[in-house]
Parts: C-alpha cells; structure tokens; sequence
C-alpha cells in the first residue's frame, strides 16, 4: 500500500484555517488545481456519507465520498469512489492541530491508496508534492507561512 | 482534570530533535530547570518502566517512570511517581512530527493531572511555562548550539 504524507505550517490559527478547508463541497474556493464542485443529491456538505463531484482544471473529474468530518478535532477523512488516476482503496486525510507557541497551526495531509507497483512513486509524487503541497501553497499565500 | 497542551516548530529535522528527545535521562543537559538526572537500579533509560529520579535546581526532587517509547513514532509518555507538589495522577505524552515543507519538526507535548483546586491554576501555568515552554526555548538553544 502507497503511502502520502505531506505536513506544513500556517501562519494563522487553526480556526481560521479551519473555516477555510472544512467545506467539502469548497475545494474550488481554496485549491488552485479545482475548477468546480458540487455535492450529489443536493446533500449538505458536511453530512458524512455525502459525494462531492469535481472538476480539475485540467479537465479530469474525480467522485470523493466523505467518511469524517470533525470541528473539534478539525480533521476531514475522505475516499476516492471514482477517478482516472488509476488508484484503488484510496484514503486521505487533511487534519489541523494549533501550534500553541505563536498562533500557527500545523496541517497535515496524509493518504493511502494501493496501485500498480511501477507507478506508485509517480503518483505518491503527483499527490504529495502536487495536489497536496498545491493546496498548502495556496493557504500559504492567503494567510502567510 | 487539568489537560495541558503546548506545541511548537523547530528549525530541525525531526531525527535531529529526536536524538536529544529520546534520551529519558537527558535532561539534566538541556532543561533549564533540572540541575541532575539519574536513572534507579542503573537501568538503560530506553527500557520502558525504567525510573529517572530528577533534582531541580530548587533542590526538590521528582521521580518519573518511562510508559512507551516508540522511535518508530518519535514519541514516548511518562508518569509522576513522587513529587513535592500537590500533583496526581499526571502523565504525559511527548510526540514529534515531521514538517515536510522545510523540514522543520512539530513538536506536541501534553499532560493531565489531578490536583487540589486552590492549586489548579499555579501549577497549570507552572507546568505549562516553566516546564513545557521554557523546555521548548530550551531544545531551540541546544541545537543552535550543537550546529
């Protein structure tokens, strides 16, 4: 089984970087590489179980299925239910804690997933250094880090 | 139940704070607090149950037992057996994680303990400042030093 583990750290407290990221159906408001999202079944974003089904900007369409969701642990777990990325059994997980010394908070985005042997370094890249170090690049440039 | 918990960023990977961290009897070289260390029944201070008996630079004196230890995790947690002050029931939990982006290290320490309630707020703060906080200001000054 791959393995992702991204970790950074931002220059805001957690509740407001929580704000920002804990909308599943809110990808497009904070990641650049996300053109559009929406929720099947006009579900709530937060009701666990919802399926949020979105759009890249470069024009690949990924279903994700959302298994936790916690305000007070502040951390969002996640399954892929359809994508072209050739991945299988794929879980993540985007989670805040505070860095009590200095307001910061330190976000950590990890992910498992099983797949062909030749391509799991390529796609344990894409993911982590991509899609993953993408999303805190953007958080970085919104509230510092 | 008082729950303390302190975090910090260091400017290190997270092996190099490790290898300072692990050290169950370390810190006597580090702390600012802590005036000597010693381990009972010269035990190794990696084997878990071992005990540190501590004395501070006020002269009073502690005695901690090691409960995990994991080098895989960058962790380990320990409990208060004797102290001076009015502390019960503390244990505590060491983690360090990795910041991938700079490799930096996180480092999350936290406890609970029971206490009398006129004695809550001191020895939170005292915990918390002099012992967490001042452990992280610290570690920073030990690795500038050892670079």
């Amino acid at each position: 089984m791959a393995r992702v583990y991204v970790s950074t750290v931002v220059n805001a407290r957690n509740d407001r970087v929580w704000a920002r990221v804990r909308d599943f159906n809110g990808l497009p408001n904070w990641h650049p590489a996300i053109a559009e999202s929406r929720i099947e079944g006009g579900e709530p974003s937060d009701k666990i179980g919802c399926v949020r089904d979105f759009r890249l900007r470069n024009g690949d369409r990924i279903r994700e299925k959302l298994l936790g969701l916690s305000d007070y642990d502040m951390f969002c777990t996640y399954s892929i239910l359809e994508s072209p990325m050739g991945v299988e059994n794929y879980v993540a997980t985007l989670r805040l804690t505070p860095v009590t010394d200095g307001d910061q908070t330190f976000m950590e985005w990890t992910a498992e997933f099983d797949c062909a042997p030749e391509r799991e370094a390529e796609l344990v890249g894409n993911i982590g250094g991509g899609v993953f170090q993408g999303g805190f690049d953007a958080l970085k440039r919104v509230f510092g880090g | 139940m008082p729950h303390i918990v302190k975090s910090t960023i260091l400017d290190a990977s997270t092996d190099a704070v490790w290898t300072v961290l692990r050290d169950f009897n370390g810190h006597d070289r580090w702390h600012p607090v802590v005036a000597t260390s010693s381990i009972e029944r010269a035990q190794s201070s990696d084997k878990i149950g071992c005990i540190r008996r501590f004395k501070l630079n006020d002269g009073s004196e502690l005695r901690e037992q090691l409960l995990a230890l994991s080098d895989l995790e960058q962790s380990f947690s320990y409990c208060l057996l004797d102290t001076p002050m009015p502390m019960f029931n503390y244990v505590a939990h060491v983690r360090l994680l990795p910041v991938t982006d700079g490799d930096r290290t996180f480092w999350h320490w936290e406890s609970r303990f029971t206490t009398r309630p006129e004695d809550r707020d001191r020895i939170t703060h005292m915990v918390a400042e002099d012992i967490y906080q001042a452990g992280f200001e610290a570690i920073r000054r030990h690795l500038k030093e050892a670079a």
